[in-house]
C-alpha cells in the first residue's frame, strides 16, 4: 500500500506542483493520476520513488516512511517507467530489461529466465533479445521499458504515461494487453495519464489532480456518476453517458430474474457492460435475461439503465 | 624549380636510398606521439569526467585549455626547456597539452549530453551515481570521448615534428635538415610519411569509433 500524506512539493523557483495531496493507493490496485499537462502528476508520482524530494509531508510505503528507506534499495524495489521511455540505447534488449536484477546481482542463468519469461508476458519475439533499442517500433520499445520494470518482481510499480507516445490502435492493444498482465499479478500500481479515457480504463480508482491539487479520488464509475464539480465533469467530457455505461456492469442493475424464464439466444453475462446491455436490448427489445454459468441470474430493461444515468446525472448538476 | 614528376620521382628515390633512417624516425616520431596520446589520456580524460560531477569548473577549465593550445609550438617548447631539460621531455609535455582541449572537452560534453531520459530512467531504477557513470553515462559518451582522443593524435602526430626542432627526434629531423640543406626531395619525403601516419591513424580510430554502439554519429 502507498500512502501520500499531505505531500506538497515547491521546487527551487517557486512553483508549487504538488499541493497538500493526501490518497491511498490499496495493495494490488491501479491508481490512475490524470489531469491536464503541468498539473503535478509526475511530481506526484516521482516522490513515491524520491526522484523528487518532498517539501512537507509524508509518504509511507506499507507503513513505513520512504525517509527512512535507503534511497536505492527503495527504487531497486519499486518498477518504473518514465514518460520517455528511456531505454538505454548501448544495450541490448535482454540487457535493457534485466537492469535491476543485474544491479540486484541475480546469476546470469536465473537474468536469462527471467528475460524470457517477460518477453513472452509482453509478446515479444525471443529473437529481439540481441537487439537494440534503436531497432524497435515505438510500441515495442514502450513494452519493453514496463518489461523492465517489472523484471525484478517488485511490488509497486511506478508507470508515467507509459503508452502517450503511441498511435490510438497501438495504444487501445497495450491497454488491454497490460490489463491482462495486471489481472494476474499482485502489484500495487500507480498510473500517470492526461487521457481521462485511459484513466478510467486502467484504474481501480481516478485521481483527478488540477493544479497541484487533488479535485476528486474515487472508482471510475462513482467518478464518471459524480463527477464532484464542473471541472471533472468537463474533464470527463460530453460522452460521459456513455462512458459511465462503459463503466458499469449488468451485475450491478440488473433486477431478480422472472420465474420460468428461459436464457433465450442471445443473453447477457452479468460482467457485460452496459453499453453493450444496451445496444443488445435496442436489437432485441426488453427485458432481456442474464446468463452465469449457464443459469438465469437476473435481467435487464432499458429502464433499469435509464435510472442509472438518471439519477447520477441528477447528483452533478446539483 | 623541379618539374613536379621530377620531384616525385626524387623523392620516392629519396625514401628508397633512406628506408633505414626513415624507418628508425618514424619509430622514434610514434614513440614520442604515442607516450604523449597515452598521458594525456591518463590525465585528461578523468579531469574531463570530474568537470561533469563539478560543472562550475568546466568553463576555466576548457578556457584554458582552449587557449594552450592557441600557443605556437615553436614558441611553447623553448619555453618548456629550462624546466624539463632537451630532448624527448618537453616535447611529450606540450604534446600533452596540447591534447588537453580535444580529450577534455569531448569528455566533458560527451558526458553531459547523455539523454536526460536514460539517466532518469537509471536513477529511477536504482543505480547509484556510480553506476550511472559507468553503465550508462560512460558507454554513451563513449564515441564522443573516442572522437575527442582521435583529434588529439591527429594533433600530436603533426606538432611532434616540431619538437624535432629542440631534439625530440622523429621525422622531423629529417625535415628540418632538409629545409637547412634546401634539400626538398628529403623534405617532401618525410612530410609525406608523417601525413601517411597521421591520415592512416585519423582512419584507423574512427572506424573503432564507428564500430562503437552510436559511434556513427559522433564526429
Ligand atoms: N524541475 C522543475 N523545476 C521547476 N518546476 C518544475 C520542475 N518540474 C516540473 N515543474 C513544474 O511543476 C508543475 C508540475 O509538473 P509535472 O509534475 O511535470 O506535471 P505533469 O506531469 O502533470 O505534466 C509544472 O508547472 C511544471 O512546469
Ligand atoms: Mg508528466
Amino acid at each position: 500500500m502507498i500512502e501520500l500524506d499531505n505531500v506538497r512539493k515547491v521546487y527551487g523557483d517557486g512553483t508549487v506542483a504538488v499541493d497538500d495531496v493526501s490518497l491511498e493507493v490499496p495493495e494490488g490496485e491501479t491508481v490512475t493520476l490524470v489531469g491536464p499537462s503541468g498539473c503535478g502528476k509526475t511530481t506526484t508520482m516521482t516522490m513515491v520513488n524520491r526522484l523528487t524530494e518532498i517539501t512537507e509531508g509524508d509518504v509511507r510505503i506499507d507503513g513505513e516512511s520512504i525517509q527512512d528507506t535507503d534511497v536505492i534499495d527503495l527504487r531497486r524495489n519499486i518498477g518504473y517507467v518514465i514518460q520517455e521511455i528511456g531505454l538505454f540505447e548501448h544495450m541490448t534488449i535482454a540487457e535493457n530489461i534485466s537492469i535491476v536484477p543485474d544491479l540486484r546481482g541475480w546469476d546470469e542463468e536465473r537474468k536469462q529466465e527471467r528475460v524470457e519469461e517477460l518477453l513472452e508476458l509482453i509478446q515479444l519475439p525471443q529473437d529481439v533479445k540481441t537487439q537494440y533499442p534503436a531497432n524497435l517500433s515505438g510500441g515495442q520499445r514502450q513494452r519493453v521499458g514496463v518489461a523492465r520494470a517489472m523484471a525484478a518482481e517488485p511490488d509497486i510499480i511506478l508507470m508515467d504515461e507509459p503508452f502517450g507516445a503511441l498511435d490510438p490502435i497501438t495504444r487501445d492493444e497495450l491497454q488491454d494487453e497490460f490489463l491482462d498482465i495486471q489481472q494476474k499479478l499482485d502489484t500495487t500500481i500507480m498510473f500517470v495519464t492526461h487521457d481521462i479515457d485511459e484513466a478510467l480504463k486502467m484504474g481501480d480508482r481516478v485521481a483527478v489532480l488540477r493544479d497541484g491539487e487533488l479535485v476528486q479520488y474515487d472508482a471510475p464509475k462513482d467518478l464518471l456518476g459524480s463527477p464532484k464539480n464542473e471541472f471533472v465533469a468537463n474533464f470527463i467530457g460530453e460522452d460521459r453517458v456513455l462512458k459511465q455505461l462503459s463503466a458499469v456492469t449488468v451485475r450491478e442493475v440488473m433486477n431478480a430474474p422472472q420465474v420460468g424464464e428461459g436464457a433465450g439466444e442471445n443473453p447477457l453475462s452479468p460482467d457485460d457492460s452496459l453499453k453493450v446491455a444496451l445496444q443488445r436490448i435496442f436489437q432485441q427489445g426488453d427485458p432481456l435475461p442474464v446468463v452465469e454459468d449457464g443459469e438465469v441470474v437476473g435481467q435487464v430493461s432499458e429502464a433499469d439503465i435509464q435510472a442509472v444515468t438518471d439519477r447520477r446525472t441528477s447528483e452533478v448538476l446539483q | 624549380m623541379y618539374p613536379p614528376l621530377t620531384i616525385l620521382g626524387d623523392t620516392l628515390t629519396w625514401l628508397v636510398e633512406n628506408q633505414q633512417s626513415v624507418i628508425e624516425q618514424t619509430i622514434q616520431h610514434l614513440n614520442v606521439s604515442l607516450t604523449s596520446v597515452g598521458i594525456a589520456l591518463v590525465l585528461w580524460v578523468p579531469l574531463g569526467l570530474f568537470l561533469h560531477e563539478h560543472d562550475e569548473f568546466a568553463p576555466p577549465v576548457i578556457g584554458t585549455a582552449g587557449m594552450i593550445l592557441t600557443l605556437p609550438s615553436l614558441a611553447l617548447l623553448p619555453l618548456l626547456i629550462p624546466i624539463v631539460g632537451i630532448g624527448v621531455a618537453p616535447a611529450v609535455v606540450a604534446l600533452v597539452l596540447y591534447s588537453a582541449l580535444p580529450m577534455i572537452r569531448n569528455t566533458y560534453t560527451g558526458l553531459e549530453e547523455v539523454d536526460e531520459s536514460m539517466v532518469r530512467a537509471g536513477r529511477g531504477l536504482g543505480m547509484t551515481d556510480r553506476e550511472l557513470l559507468f553503465k550508462v553515462k560512460i558507454p554513451m559518451a563513449l564515441p564522443v570521448i573516442f572522437a575527442g582522443i582521435r583529434q588529439a593524435a591527429v594533433l600530436v602526430i603533426g606538432i611532434t615534428t616540431i619538437a624535432a626542432f629542440f631534439g625530440a627526434g622523429g621525422l622531423g629531423e629529417s625535415i628540418f635538415a632538409g629545409i637547412r640543406l634546401d634539400f626538398p626531395r628529403q623534405v617532401l619525403g618525410a612530410t609525406i610519411v608523417v601525413s601517411v601516419i597521421a591520415i592512416a591513424t585519423d582512419y584507423g580510430l574512427l572506424a573503432v569509433q564507428r564500430a562503437l554502439p552510436g559511434g556513427s554519429e559522433a564526429t
